[in-house]
């Protein structure tokens, strides 16, 4: 397969941006030119003695900033690939994690977890997360099918009961409970660990992985029921094995960082505008480009002020309106909605 | 036999749509289903392309049950061409042709898959539109577009439900053509067709539906035959001789 020059550059760019990001960061103790000697200490690339500074310059980049980074990354490449699986499978650009009540779903599901620390977080997340789904889409059958706007209709009253649900689990839990919750839910990236890192990454990993494998299948799913069993696959069979992974990793992204608004819906037309509607093509950059957009967003939301925004904010302002745009230009250009 | 049907009955919740059906579509032809709009034509069709779940009756495709075939048995035996479709995402003409051969892919596409796919697409004469999105076709384009990726499955039937609907007349006679071509090939072609006339040049055998029934042609009588038609349309027919057959119109 031949790669355009475009997609090498979204290929390449996460590994300078994941380095350079590590130096990023409010710390008035450390600073770049610290963190820069340590590395090409560390690299070998000086002859130069450690400085005396190197115990605190490894907490900092290694124990904070090295997971929050990889953190943000891999969230980013989750949301984007789940959106952009959600969009072939529904047929429909305008749906995405926050859009099916996904979010919301899982938001819920964690937050009871959080109240009630007997029940696992990850699992409670998907499972509600799938609940959320599969109530949007039911919502929004009819006889003649699921169209565009009923499925985004069905998700909003779907994300509209599991926030009145979420608000409920707040109000009824202690207040120390309540303040982790909130912020939680905000999206946030700050409290990131290696433990939040190991309990997400594989996971994500996994179910990337497994999205990957299915990419050109979309193209064939995207093109219709009647089209894809008359060429020979089951779309009931396919959608569940499309749908399942792709909610899979967008609710262990809000079980680890909460709510991250907008970045599954946007963030893979960025992708398409880019490549084409072609999945083989957008799968993959939407793995590099999804991590290399929260990161970035994810820096400026580190540094921007000197207390820290919490990221689900920015994603939110920049992608609502991302996603009115695009709402207007689609029914302008599908009549029949 | 191409395609054999034997006493199939079929209906939706409420409704019974089709009434013991048999019939039979030989290897190598082009037969055409005629009758009035509700007729059952579409879900036999559809039926015979092994969409839908059927409970009463037997269908035979090649000498196989066709409810004993898997979804990647009956891909490679049966293409399927549906009415007129829009997708949601601008996937370029090639693409669209490439998903044809979904029921020989794992996961991508390999050489194979891409060779057929170029081979259906110099066989349609679509070569100056792989590059263009598919969504910005007119409906002649991409019915053309359609029949290369059912091509690209590579099947030994193809079923036509109303593929001339959205074409004009030059369309329909280049579709038609190149149906007529493929039929010359070996493939066998089933179609549903709308007008009588355009059936009686291009087709080789013809059948009748009338409210879930096969009602004709009777044997050792023209399929032209107006007072056989005035029965299929519930409408007066006449015919006009024309080129050794005869033109219809209602009247």
């Amino acid at each position: 397969m031949k790669l355009s020059f475009k997609e090498m550059v979204f290929y390449i760019i996460p590994l300078p941006l994941i380095v350079a990001s590590l130096f990023v960061g409010p710390s008035n103790v450390v600073n770049a030119r610290d963190i820069f000697d340590w590395l090409t200490r560390s690299l070998s690339l000086s002859p130069a003695p450690d400085a005396q500074n190197k115990q605190m310059v490894e907490a900092i980049v290694l124990g904070v900033r090295l997971p929050r980074v990889l953190l943000a990354f891999s969230i980013g490449s989750a949301l984007t690939v789940s959106g952009n699986s959600f969009q072939a499978l529904f047929r429909n650009p305008l749906v995405s994690p926050d859009i099916l009540g996904l979010s919301s779903g899982a938001a819920f599901g964690a937050a009871i977890a959080l109240a009630f620390p007997l029940l696992p977080l990850q699992p409670m997340a998907f499972v509600f997360g799938l609940l959320a789904v599969g109530l949007s889409y039911f919502l929004a059958l009819t006889r003649k099918g699921v169209s565009t706007v009923s499925l985004i209709l069905g998700g909003i009253i779907v994300s509209g009961i599991f926030t009145a649900l979420l608000t409920m689990v707040q109000f009824l839990t202690d207040p120390f409970k309540l303040q982790t919750i909130v912020h939680w839910t905000m999206g946030n990236l700050h409290n990131a660990s290696w433990s939040k890192v190991r309990s997400s990454v594989l996971p994500i990993l996994f179910g990337i992985g497994w999205l990957f494998v299915l990419r050109w299948r979309m193209n064939v799913i995207a093109l219709g029921d009647e089209e894809t069993r008359a060429v020979g696959l089951n779309p009931e069979k396919e959608k569940l094995l499309i749908l399942i992974p792709a909610t899979f990793i967008a609710s262990a992204s809000v079980a680890v960082a909460g709510m991250i608004g907008m970045v599954g819906l946007a963030v893979p037309h960025m992708v398409r505008m880019m490549t084409g509607p072609d999945n083989t093509k957008t799968q993959p950059v939407s793995i590099a480009f999804g991590g290399t957009f929260l990161l970035i967003v994810d820096n400026f939301s580190r540094t921007i002020t000197s207390f820290e925004i919490p990221i689900g904010i920015f994603t939110t302002l920049i992608g609502g309106p991302f996603f009115i745009y695009l709402l207007k230009k689609s029914l302008m250009v599908y009549r029949e909605l | 036999m191409g395609i054999s049907v034997k006493n199939l009955d079929f209906g939706y919740a409420d409704r019974r749509v089709l009434h013991n059906i048999s019939l039979q579509a030989a290897e190598g032809r082009f037969t055409v289903i005629l009758g009035k709009n509700g007729s059952g034509k579409s879900t036999l069709i559809k039926l015979m392309a092994g969409l839908l779940p059927f409970r009463t009756g037997y269908i035979e495709v090649f000498g196989r049950d066709i409810r004993k075939l898997t979804s990647a048995e009956r891909a490679r035996l049966i293409g399927y061409l549906s009415q007129f479709h829009s997708p949601a995402f601008p996937f370029l003409v090639e693409e669209v042709v490439l998903t044809g051969r979904a029921s020989y892919v794992f996961s991508l596409p390999g050489r194979e898959d891409l060779r057929k796919t170029d081979e259906a697409i110099d066989k349609v004469g679509i070569n100056h539109l792989r590059q263009r999105p598919y969504t910005e076709l007119s409906g002649g384009e991409r019915q053309l577009v359609m029949i290369a990726r059912v091509l690209a499955q590579g099947p030994q039937m193809i079923l036509l439900d109303e593929p001339l609907s959205h074409l004009d007349l030059a369309n329909q006679a280049r579709f038609l053509a190149l149906v007529k071509n493929l039929v010359a090939k070996g493939l066998t072609v089933v179609a549903v067709l709308h007008d009588p006339n355009t059936a009686f040049f291009y087709g080789d055998d013809f059948l009748f539906m009338k409210d879930g029934f096969i009602i004709g042609p009777e044997k050792n009588k023209d399929p032209w035959d107006p007072s056989t038609l005035t029965e299929v349309y519930g409408t007066k027919i006449d015919a006009v001789p024309f080129r050794g057959r005869s033109l219809v119109i209602p009247i």
